[in-house]
């Protein structure tokens, strides 16, 4: 209990902060933090679809994409206000989620894994040939933000802060409500779960589109942010793999541990970015290796179990009696 | 005769293709490990050839076994000291590590290597057989007969020695295995080698049919995902025919649709067979298919 509530103070107390950040931080560090929030909520929207219902939607970038393209061509070609591309981004992959969602999560494992990479690759090819609608190759430039400079990061900053706190509210309703019991008992035994009465096929579906709606809204926000797109940069595997990373690294199935993950591997790369130019790449991997090696099961776990030990010993112990 | 060609290119590239796919179901199919890293180990057997190549003038063909002894040896030194210490935990978590060790190729490649681009031509290079319009370049049928043969050794080695019947036990059922005396941990350091041995040797292959850059191994890790889920998991004339359709069927595309599609065809005919036939083409009952 006493853990409990200090875990919630220290999270408060976090979020408060990031909320006064772009007061005294300047535009490096705000600019730093907006993408590490973006990460934060792609990272959190495959906890929910994997960390929570057991499916490794590795290709979960694609929403990104779709989100980032509804809304740079409807800004570009339709003159459509920011806010409404948002709202319609979200509903493009809602409907994506419905038509794929049931054939695809039919598969388990690496295999729906690849599916969904399948799908990320196969949308990628189709957007960058249609040209005329979305400029192809070539990209799309969005018009910027009117406004000063210091203004519209802070207006950045806050969507993406806003968005992921979105993010960890809905996880952690999640986490406590029936919807998400269902889908843990799908991540453990299926069958079991439809044994029990689960309707898994629309307990998957709906996981997949709450991740695909938080995903499409990040895809959004860094459209209208970058104010320039292209196929192979919103819809990059690597974006993919790192908020996996980011994911595994933090702890699977927790609330917080995926936020925790976001911070510290872009953090990471940040600081190799500035000091070891050449070798930043090779860093970071070696960093990954070590983490997984000794924190197999994440950090959330480890910061419970070497914290706890010194600073909750006898919570614990009462655990595990 | 236009059909003719693009049906002869595309088997061509085939073969390659299932070859590069080799090491990455052997690994995936015995130990459910999925090697992230295999491309970057495709990329660094290039390298070896080039770098043989160009100080020695080796022929490039000849490389081929240094190329696939290094990349033996460095995937049984990282299986023995780095992924069996892990092996036994989550899936996904050993995935992390290949994903970690991939950046760190990456970045040894370009340290070593810089970020430009490579390529050999050997003297033979701008020869062929012209059969009317027909064309079939000596070096992409050697490269193709190279692969074939290489996939006929692993055939055999995989089904007639000992060794190979003890990766294959392994791989069924490894709890059974290590009872009748079968050192997993060895093992899986023997196939991982044999994995990493497979992509050096292909790298080499394609030293020669393409350009390469340290960043480029990306795509042969997808493209090997790809066809190891078109052929069926861990079986070796599997790869090959998922070579063979991949390779086919990107030939096509370009030539049919517009050649942007090409990349498309060949993940929207993965989702398709992914959906309508999960285990593959010539798949069987394999480790990876019946456990998480």
């Amino acid at each position: 209990m006493r853990e409990k509530v200090v875990g919630l103070v220290v999270c408060v107390a976090a979020g408060i902060f990031l909320a006064c950040c772009p007061f005294f931080l300047n535009l490096y560090w705000l600019r730093n933090l907006t993408n590490i929030f973006m990460f934060a909520i792609l990272t959190q929207a495959v906890n929910i679809i994997a960390g929570y219902t057991g499916y490794p939607a590795f290709g979960n970038v694609v929403f990104f994409g779709l989100g980032a393209y509804s809304t740079g061509v409807l800004m570009v070609k339709f003159h459509i206000p920011f806010a409404i591309t948002i709202l319609i981004g979200i509903t493009v992959c809602l409907f994506f989620t419905l038509f794929f969602g049931i054939p695809v999560l039919r598969l388990k494992g690496h295999y729906f894994a690849i599916a969904t990479l399948g799908l990320n690759e196969a949308t990628r090819a189709i957007v960058d040939n249609l040209s005329d609608l979305t400029g192809g190759g070539m990209g799309l430039s969005l018009p910027l933000p009117t406004g000063d400079v210091g203004a519209n990061n802070r207006f950045f900053y806050f969507m993406m802060y806003g968005t992921m706190m979105l993010s960890i509210t809905v996880t952690y309703l999640i986490s406590k409500s029936r919807f998400g019991y269902g889908c843990r008992s799908i991540r453990s035994d299926e069958e079991g779960a439809e044994s029990m009465g689960i309707d898994t096929t629309r307990y998957k579906t709906m996981a997949w589109m709450i991740s695909a709606a938080l995903t499409g809204i990040a895809g959004s926000i860094y459209a209208y942010w970058m104010s320039y797109i292209e196929p192979s940069a919103v819809f990059d595997m690597t974006i993919a793999i790192k908020s996996f990373v980011m994911f595994l690294l933090g702890g699977a199935g927790t609330v917080i541990g995926p936020i925790l993950g976001a911070f510290f591997i872009e953090l990471i790369s940040t600081f190799a970015w500035s000091y070891l130019l050449n070798y930043h790449i090779g860093a970071l991997g070696l960093i990954i290796i070590l983490v997984v090696i000794y924190m197999p099961r994440g950090f959330i776990y480890f910061l419970q179990e070497r914290l706890s030990l010194r600073m909750f010993a006898n919570s614990i112990n009462e655990k595990r009696i | 005769m236009l059909f003719l060609q693009v049906l002869i290119n595309g088997i061509l590239l085939g073969g390659v293709y299932g070859c590069a796919a080799m090491g990455f179901s052997v690994i995936w199919g015995v130990m459910n490990l999925i090697n992230l890293a295999h491309g970057s180990m495709i990329i660094l057997g290039a390298y070896i050839t080039y770098i043989v190549n160009t100080t020695t003038g080796l022929d490039p063909f000849l490389t081929i076994p240094i190329s696939g002894l290094v990349l033996f040896l460095l995937g049984f030194v990282v299986q023995k000291y780095l992924i069996n210490l892990v092996i036994g935990g989550s899936v996904f978590m050993t995935l992390i590590l290949t994903f970690g060790l991939d950046l760190v190729l990456i970045n040894t490649n370009l340290f070593l290597f810089t970020a430009d681009l490579r390529s050999i031509t050997p003297w033979y290079s701008g020869l062929g057989w012209q059969i009317e319009t027909l064309r079939i370049p000596f070096t992409r049928l050697g490269v193709f007969v190279f692969s074939l043969t290489l996939t006929l050794i692993l055939f055999l080695f995989m089904n007639r020695t000992k060794l190979g019947n003890a990766i294959k036990a392994t791989s069924f059922d490894k709890d059974a295995a290590g009872l009748v005396g079968v050192d997993i941990l060895k093992v899986y350091a023997i196939t991982f080698g044999i994995g990493a041995g497979m992509a050096g040797m292909t790298g080499s292959l394609i030293s020669m049919i393409y350009s390469f850059s340290p960043v480029l191994g990306d795509t042969f890790t997808m493209k090997s995902f790809v066809i190891v889920v078109l052929g069926g998991l861990g079986s070796i004339p599997g790869a090959i025919m998922g070579g063979l359709i991949l390779g086919i069927a990107e030939n096509f595309a370009s030539v049919l649709l517009e050649p942007g599609y090409k990349d498309a065809i060949s993940f929207i005919l993965l989702v398709v067979i992914l959906v309508l036939r999960p285990r593959g083409i010539l798949g069987k009952q394999f480790f990876a298919e019946v456990k998480e």
